[in-house]
């Protein structure tokens, strides 16, 4: 099973043009699943210890503004566009290239949900 | 602020047998929507875009793509920075390909 999601997420990376990584984890960064191109950019800082649960303090605070629950964060940089989506307990990262198609990014949120609900199974049970 | 582009968008959905027109931007996210499309589409509709433009790279008439499905049409064309996509619906139950 396992390796028909990450069959999946891999087929997802190369319909996005400009996607570096597609990256589960859980709300403290504990990654799950992570599929990249090898050859491109090297985007390991989407790993570093405190990138996930500074995402999952931002959007806890951002669920307080009173708008509703937050559910995804964009974050655009220089050189990097990072897509965060809140989906506990998992959480979804996209990195891509600044110029990547956000909306393309955005669209996929509901394409995934079926795969996501089986690694939500693994990460509840006790 | 975008009062021009709602007004362009409300006179593309008037034409006739359009049922929904979206405008998005480079990053293909949405910028308005009026009728009967889902604002999600919008980035897809620029990643077809980009493709299409990719068969014709010297050419300076913008592409457009029409895609055809039952009764449906779909309209994307991009130029420049903005894509334009249109849903169009013929309301006659016969349609005849010779035409």
């Amino acid at each position: 099973m396992s390796d028909d999601i990450k069959k999946y997420f891999n087929g997802l990376l190369q319909k996005v043009s400009g996607l570096y990584v597609i990256q589960i984890t859980d709300r403290d960064g504990v990654p799950l699943l992570r599929v990249s191109h090898s050859q491109e950019k090297n985007v390991d800082f989407a790993l570093m210890p405190s990138f996930i649960p500074t995402f999952t303090t931002a959007c806890d605070q951002a669920s307080k503004l009173g708008l509703g629950r937050n559910k995804t964060i964009i974050s655009m940089y220089s050189n990097y566009q990072v897509v965060q989506m809140n989906k506990l307990p998992l959480i979804l990262t996209f990195v891509g290239a600044e110029d990547c198609n956000t909306g393309h990014i955005l669209a996929l949120e509901h394409q995934v949900d079926g795969y996501l609900e089986d690694i939500k199974l693994a990460v509840t049970e006790p | 602020m975008e009062q021009q582009l709602e007004k362009v968008l409300s006179e593309i959905v008037t034409q006739q047998d359009t049922v929904g027109a979206l405008l998005a931007n480079r990053q293909g996210l949405c910028l308005g929507a009026k009728g009967n499309i889902n604002p999600n589409v919008s980035g897809i509709g620029t990643a077809i875009s980009e493709q299409v433009a990719k068969l014709e790279p010297n050419s300076t008439v913008p592409a457009t793509v029409c895609l055809y499905s039952g009764n449906k049409r779909c309209l994307i064309q991009k130029d420049g920075e903005i894509t334009g996509i249109i849903y169009k619906q013929t309301t006659t139950a016969s349609t005849s390909i010779g035409n």
